[in-house]
């Protein structure tokens, strides 16, 4: 077998204006490790990248003399890729350089540090040749990709990320599971603040839809499968039949005349036939037949129609896509309120939700002679109850915002049919911000408006009058008060729809606690917890049409990375060594982002466009199989080895902190350049996350001498890769418990939540760790 | 989880595997087996069917501390057969030991290379232990072989348990068995077969049996039964010198290994008066060095003789070599270390009591097993034989049963490539498959016998008749033909053996194939009417070495009649020399 | 009276396939119980190598050696790192021994 090519590591030192070398002794340094065999060349220069350090790393590459490089000093992060860039093009693998900072160690300061500082730099040293020792030349994979999108809810939200998907040039398909387009806002009757028409806008897109060569709408549609990766996904869309041939109808209408059923109105809007136009928001002109309406058997229709464009025996048809990223935008659900018994919703005529309230607005139901007139003559009463069920733990604990606008709206919108209209809103608080206020002081300072701060207590009908008496105790006035109403209008919440559901059980989207899909708001924005799934507007939360559409356009900008003809994963990613493997599947399991999946064999494959590359599947793999490039599990643990031989002051407890690289890591940085300085003793490393520690490295730290491994990652909920913190935390403590059984202090493993900030705390935290190591004595295992 | 057991035969369904090589047992030979034949041949189909998991399966399951053959820069192979040969009273196949020691080496030193921790000495070469063992760290030994068969692209079943060979045209094409978890029955047809499964423990009942807890407290791995000798037995290959059992010197009650930790260290075998018995008694015969079973047989001496008990002398050990030889123990035997704990017992303190070990047959340390050639092949053309399966080369240990698993991939590969496979004969298929299930299938209502039952009493009969411990090993011919009628009587009742899930059927058939190779084993007992290695063997009514009785005892089983036919072959000496000396 | 699993500790290995301790066991005698729970099928036919020991990742198992060889009771618990294995041994009387070896050294890449 042909012997491996042996370690030539470049130790390139950078001691800008002289400062390392007043910080410690580095000839010291150079004699300590002039022994070893793998270090090939030890060079300290004023800067490495000025021209001649440049010439001088691209020679010591290209002939041969190094083919590892450890650069030590501080370097910027463009620096840093400078560098590696510059490895590259001499023809190292780019993975194969890395970077040591003592600095960042507090390795700093006055000549009276300088001896400390000396012992601390070697024992850095030793761990950062450890790890240098074992890199590995990763490469990029290149995977397929598509250059489409799918689009999931053809409402507000949806219909924008098609239209802007479409402007950037990529093939768009939307679905929609029902048979017209526009969603919620197709059911209102005005925007706020401008009270324009939200058809216009909503027509607008649809036509721009309809005219795109690269957008494709499917009505009657819902997404029945997902399979594949992000950049190369197989969608499955199956269509409900129409029944109506979209080619051959004319919408002439000779069907209605002979139709039999009548659909009862479900939102004022009057009956409609079985068989009906589906309205200027939809793709087409054709009609469809409601079939779950028509009279068993019946077919009357058919032969009717001139044109013969009706095909009562149409099947589904079943659509395969491949797009390369999907933005769902199943949209909201008004909360059902007639869960809120004291209000009389579905009980009592005469109590609208404020979404029935836009119906009855754009029927212009107010204005005069309309029917929705005052019985007896006089002005028309109308009420407007806030946050109801909202704001409430036996319903909706949470509130909507976007409520108290929308009733502003409505009051302004009704005044314009029926000026002399007396309105009452009942309110908690009203929560009009930014520039809504001033649409709240508009509405204040019309005629017969008045604002009670207070909750309805009871709501009954009067009888004779045909109103609703709502009794209520003005909290500002302290006075009680019955007020009858005409209407009453409840300004209810919003919901995820029961499509969100569906698609969130479909695909396997977590849901977060009040119901809306999960993403992680600071760090993966648009993103689902799915790498490739992105989502927009109200199924993420209450938001209003202007955030929607905001939302909408951000979801398509991000998702832009996989629309294309490949997509590229830059390492580090998990590799996973199948000999060793034996299927427990913890990785599959602890994956916040689902990227693993199982072949033929049973082992676990991740998938890269999937893998967000935290390395939490390397931290909880009992065999420690899986590998993150270069930042493996067997790399930290060399490291702590190295540091164990090397304790800079005898006779302190030494210790180790893992970091994570996200947040703990910085406040460590922090500290540094704070000149907060750390214990003699105490060092640390980073991992990408916390939950990429696993307890093989932890094991290893404790029995080969380090007196305490402090392992510091996120606070809960704040973890970047959703739950990295909660998994080391929970296998250190199974690991905790082996170690009191082996007589050993569990207080030697230690977790905390330390954020990017905590640089002072992370100080502190580090001494008094160090001061209760002490008094636990050194580590049993010590030699 | 272990799938139901069928409610009839038809519910089993047959899994029908095709392969070139299959090697029957992923244990250390087996794994080696692998290894070579997909280095020498990598587009070669090599199926390994293994009746645990090959990552623990077999004598390497908790590790070892050494690796006992391995030839120094001062030795040669041809030393290595000298001293091997003197240790079981000069009988040894010195074609097969000579080819072994030739390839010894590159099988050792192919496990550092896999990453096997070899402790080195300040010259950095590997460090000695003892005249031919090196010191190692070895509690991965068994994952590391695993994962490069696995590597290597063998195919491997784990938890099939093999039943028998399947014999067409004389000749052996594949193995038949059943899954321990999936209830199915399996088929695997090959161009070239290896048996690998190990010694055979369990013949005789340990020592330290009882009722709770303590029926495994074996040196030898107990889920070793013979199987593979017992294949071998109905397919009517020729088996060698199974009389050669071996018994050592065990640590008392735990029956863990110190023979060879002993000499390591310098601990001499002293009795309860601190006489150090193997110079005081056995000086001419090689004193401390002499042969193994002297060694192991002088312990049960002294008890006999009223000096007991017997120990190995740990108190004169230095901290640092008590706790070296501790570490040693924990790479092989574990348990070894919190049994001394569970006596509270410090080494230095209180010597390490020892004892002889109940007998086994393993042609890894014995010459018993297969009748090979150099190929490995056994007297059934495409039948191999590699490790503690094969016989005539004793002291392999670790290292030799490696490479002897080199050495049989080579052959096997030689001999398939001019190998037919005929139609698969399903009459033998469909006979096996109702036999494998008939204990599973008697009924709820079946009055018969347990696996466990049955075991227990063969251990109890080949322990009082057929030399076990409890006898000090001793036999005479009376008793022995008093061992062989009644292991008929029981294999005769293995038709009311029943079990009530797979587990238990798989003891059903560890308790058959134990029956068989008992059997054949006494035959051997009888034949060799001398005392040549005393504790292995020891004829009360043969004390005396018999000269003509200076070659191998043979055997053969008809297949069709199961009668036991006994012969002899000639002793051929290669390496010249005293044949009594190392 | 070998392997002994902690209940509390146990977590069937998540009711995957088959747990690891059952996966790796020799002599086929470990599985999960009712309870969902590993335990050993029967304690006498133990070899006690310890593979369910070192396999199990929450530590849950211990081993024993049979009543019949040694008394009650001694703790051997092994400590799995990256490429080393620590022992910690604990006698009758309370008294702590510990081990610590490489058990992998660097293997050539396949």
């Amino acid at each position: 077998m042909p012997p491996k090519e042996p370690l030539r590591i470049g130790v390139y030192l950078r001691d800008r204006g002289g400062t390392l070398s007043r910080w410690c002794d580095l000839d010291v340094a150079a004699r300590t490790f002039a022994k070893s065999k793998q270090i090939a060349q030890w060079e300290v220069r004023e800067d490495w990248l000025n021209p001649e350090g440049q010439a001088a790393i691209q020679d010591a590459i290209q002939s041969g003399r190094v083919n590892r490089l450890l650069f030590v000093g501080r370097f910027t992060a463009s620096e840093d890729e400078d560098i590696r860039g510059l490895a590259a093009s001499a023809g190292l693998n780019p993975h194969l350089v890395d970077f040591c900072v003592p600095e960042e160690q507090g390795i700093r300061g006055g000549d009276d540090a300088r001896d400390l500082n000396t012992k601390r730099v070697i024992a850095l040293f030793a761990m950062a040749l450890a790890r240098a020792r074992l890199l590995q030349p990763l490469e990029p994979v290149e995977l397929p990709a598509v250059d489409a999108a799918l689009v999931v809810g053809g409402g507000m939200a949806g219909l924008n990320a098609a239209m802007v998907l479409a402007q950037t040039g990529k093939q768009v398909y939307l679905v929609e599971k029902s048979a017209t387009l526009g969603g919620r806002v197709a059911q209102l009757h005005r925007y706020y603040p401008r009270m324009c028409d939200p058809r216009c806008g909503l027509e607008f897109l649809v036509r721009r839809l309809r005219d795109s060569a690269r957008a494709e709408v499917l009505t009657l549609a819902t997404l029945e499968e997902l399979r594949g990766s992000p950049g190369d996904y197989h969608a499955v869309v199956v269509q409900r039949p129409r029944f109506v041939s979209e080619a051959r109808c004319t919408a002439c209408g000779e069907c209605l005349r002979i139709c039999p059923a009548t659909v009862p109105s479900s939102n004022g809007e009057g009956e409609r036939k079985a068989i009906h136009p589906t309205g200027s928001l939809s793709v087409g002109q054709a009609f469809i037949v409601e079939r779950e309406h028509c009279p068993p058997g019946c077919r009357l229709c058919e032969p009717a129609c001139p044109y013969a464009a009706i095909n009562l025996d149409q099947t589904p048809a079943h659509h395969s896509l491949k797009v390369g990223a999907l933005i769902v935008a199943t949209g909201w659900d008004p909360y059902p309120l007639d869960q809120v018994e004291e209000y009389g919703y579905g009980r009592l005529p005469g109590v609208v939700s404020n979404l029935e309230m836009e119906k009855l607005l754009a029927l212009r139901r107010f204005a005069r002679g309309n029917g929705h007139g005052r019985t007896g003559g006089g002005p028309l009463s109308v009420g407007f109850i806030q946050c109801a069920g909202s704001r409430d733990q036996r319903h909706l604990s949470y509130c909507s915002g976007v409520c108290c606008s929308v009733t502003l709206k409505q009051i302004l919108a009704l005044k314009e049919q029926a000026p002399d209209a007396r309105c009452v809103v009942f309110y908690m608080d009203i929560r009009a911000s930014g520039t809504d206020e001033l649409l709240y002081q508009r509405v204040q300072n019309l005629t017969d408006v008045i604002f009670v701060k207070s909750n309805p207590a009871t709501i009954r009908p009067e009888d004779g009058t045909g109103r609703l008496r709502v009794r209520v105790e003005d909290t500002l006035s302290g006075k009680e008060v019955a007020l009858d109403f005409d209407l009453l209008v409840l300004a209810g919440g919003l919901i995820p729809s029961a499509g969100t559901l569906e698609v969130s059980d479909r695909l396997g989207l977590p849901r977060e606690e009040l119901g809306f899909l999960e993403s992680h708001l600071q760090c993966q924005p648009w993103e689902s917890q799915r790498t490739g799934i992105y989502t927009c507007g109200t199924c993420r939360g209450p938001m209003n049409v202007s955030q929607s559409v905001e939302s909408a356009n951000s979801a398509v900008i991000q998702s832009l990375r996989l629309l294309g003809s490949t997509v590229q994963v830059q390492p580090p990613y998990p590799v996973l060594d199948r000999t060793k493997c034996d299927k427990c599947k913890r990785c599959t399991e602890e994956c916040p982002f689902a990227a693993y999946a199982f072949d033929e064999q049973g082992f676990p494959v991740p998938d890269l466009a999937k893998c967000r590359q935290c390395g939490i599947c390397q931290g909880s793999c009992p065999m420690v199989v899986l590998s993150l490039g270069n930042h493996t599990a067997r790399q930290l643990s060399a490291q702590v080895e190295a540091l164990s031989e090397r304790a800079p002051v005898k006779g302190q407890p030494l210790m180790v902190a893992l970091l994570c690289e996200n947040d703990a890591a910085h406040a460590a940085v922090g500290a540094a350049r704070l000149g907060l300085d750390p214990p003699p003793n105490a060092f640390f490393l980073t991992v990408p996350c916390a939950g990429a520690i696993n307890n093989a490295t932890i094991a290893d730290a404790l029995s080969c001498g380090i007196d305490g491994v402090l392992v510091g990652g996120c606070r809960d909920g704040q973890c970047h890769y959703v739950r990295g913190n909660e998994l080391v935390r929970k296998r250190s403590s199974d690991l905790a418990e082996k170690l009191r059984k082996m007589r050993m202090d569990e207080a030697r493993i230690r977790f905390e939540a330390i954020e990017v900030n905590d640089a002072r705390r992370y100080r502190d935290l580090l001494h008094e760790y160090v001061a209760e190591l002490t008094r636990l004595g050194p580590n049993p295992f010590r030699v | 989880m272990a799938a139901k057991l069928p409610q009839s035969l038809a519910d089993v369904p047959t899994e029908l595997v095709e392969t070139d090589l299959l090697i029957i047992g992923g244990g250390n030979a087996g794994c080696f087996v692998a290894i070579e034949a997909k280095e020498k041949q990598p587009d070669l189909w090599v199926t390994i069917m293994e009746k645990a998991h090959i990552k623990r399966s077999g004598a390497t399951a908790a590790g070892m501390d050494a690796i006992n053959t391995y030839i120094s820069k001062s030795e040669s192979p041809e030393s290595l057969v000298r001293w091997s040969r003197s240790q079981v009273g000069g009988l040894i196949r010195e074609d097969l030991a000579l080819s072994n020691a030739r390839v010894l080496n590159q099988a050792v030193e192919s496990l550092d290379a896999w990453g096997l921790p070899i402790l080195r000495d300040e010259n950095g070469e590997y460090k000695r232990r003892g005249r031919w063992d090196i010191s190692i760290h070895g509690e991965q030994l068994k994952p590391i072989m695993a994962e490069r068969a696995q590597a290597a692209g063998a195919q491997v079943f784990n938890r099939v348990v093999a039943t028998n060979l399947l014999i067409q045209d004389g000749r052996c094409v594949g193995a038949m068995g059943f899954g321990v978890r999936d209830s199915k029955f399996y088929v695997f047809r090959a161009k070239a077969t290896v048996v690998s499964t190990g010694g055979a423990c369990g013949l005789y009942r340990s020592p330290t049996n009882d009722a709770t807890s303590s029926h495994h407290q074996t040196w030898m791995n107990p889920f070793n039964v013979g199987s593979g000798y017992a294949i071998g037995i109905r397919a009517g290959a020729e088996m060698t010198s199974l009389e050669q059992r071996w018994v050592a010197a065990r640590t008392k009650d735990f029956c863990g290994p110190v023979d060879t930790v002993s000499v390591a260290y310098g601990c001499p075998i002293i009795n309860c008066k601190g006489e150090e018995i193997m110079s005081a008694r056995y000086a001419h015969l090689g004193g401390d060095k002499a042969p193994r079973y002297l060694r192991a047989n002088a312990p049960m001496e002294e008890w006999l003789a009223g000096r007991a008990p017997t120990y190995i002398d740990t108190t004169k050990l230095s901290d640092e070599n008590a706790k070296a030889m501790k570490t040693d123990l924990l790479n092989e035997r574990p348990s070894f270390v919190l049994f001394l704990a569970a006596r509270g017992q410090n080494i230095t303190e209180e010597p390490v009591e020892i004892y002889g070990s109940d007998p086994y047959i393993v042609g890894g340390h014995t010459g018993s097993g297969f009748w090979v050639d150099l190929d490995r092949m056994s007297l059934v053309p495409g039948l191999f034989a590699a490790g503690e399966a094969a016989g005539g080369t004793p002291n392999k240990f670790v290292g030799g049963c490696a490479a002897e698993g080199m050495l049989a991939a080579r052959g096997a590969i030689k001999y398939l490539e001019a190998a037919n496979l005929p139609a698969l004969d399903k009459v033998q298929v469909e006979a096996e498959k109702a036999r494998v299930f008939a204990p599973a299938l008697r009924g709820a209502e079946f009055d018969g016998v347990t696996p466990l039952e049955m075991e227990e009493r063969m251990q109890r009969l080949m322990d009082e008749y057929a030399g076990g411990i409890a006898q000090f090993y001793r036999m005479n011919e009376e008793r022995l033909d008093y061992a062989l009628k009644h292991i008929g009587i029981l294999k005769d009742q293995v038709q009311y053996m029943y079990a009530r899930d797979l587990h238990e059927l798989m003891q059903a058939h560890e308790v058959i194939d134990r029956l068989d190779v008992a059997e054949v084993l006494i035959h051997h007992l009888k034949f060799r009417k001398e005392t040549r290695w005393t504790g292995w063997q020891t004829r009360m009514d043969y004390p005396e070495v018999d000269p003509k009785l200076d070659c191998f005892v043979e055997s053969r089983r008809d297949r069709e009649t199961g009668e036991v036919r006994v012969f002899t072959r000639p002793y051929e000496q290669i390496v010249p020399g005293d044949r009594m000396k190392p | 009276m070998p392997p002994r699993v902690d209940k509390k500790l146990c977590d069937s290995c998540k009711a995957q396939q088959e747990p690891l301790c059952e996966q790796i066991c020799p002599g086929d005698l470990m599985t999960l119980g009712q309870d969902g729970k590993a335990y050993c099928r029967s304690a006498r036919d133990c070899w006690d190598c310890m593979s369910c020991t070192k396999a199990c990742p929450v530590g849950a198992i211990e081993t024993r050696v049979p009543y019949q060889i040694g008394y009650h009771v001694a703790k051997l618990i092994p400590l799995m790192g990256t490429d080393t294995i620590t022992w910690t041994c604990i006698d009758l009387q309370g008294n702590v021994e510990r081990f610590r070896y490489r058990n992998r050294g660097e293997a050539e890449a396949f």
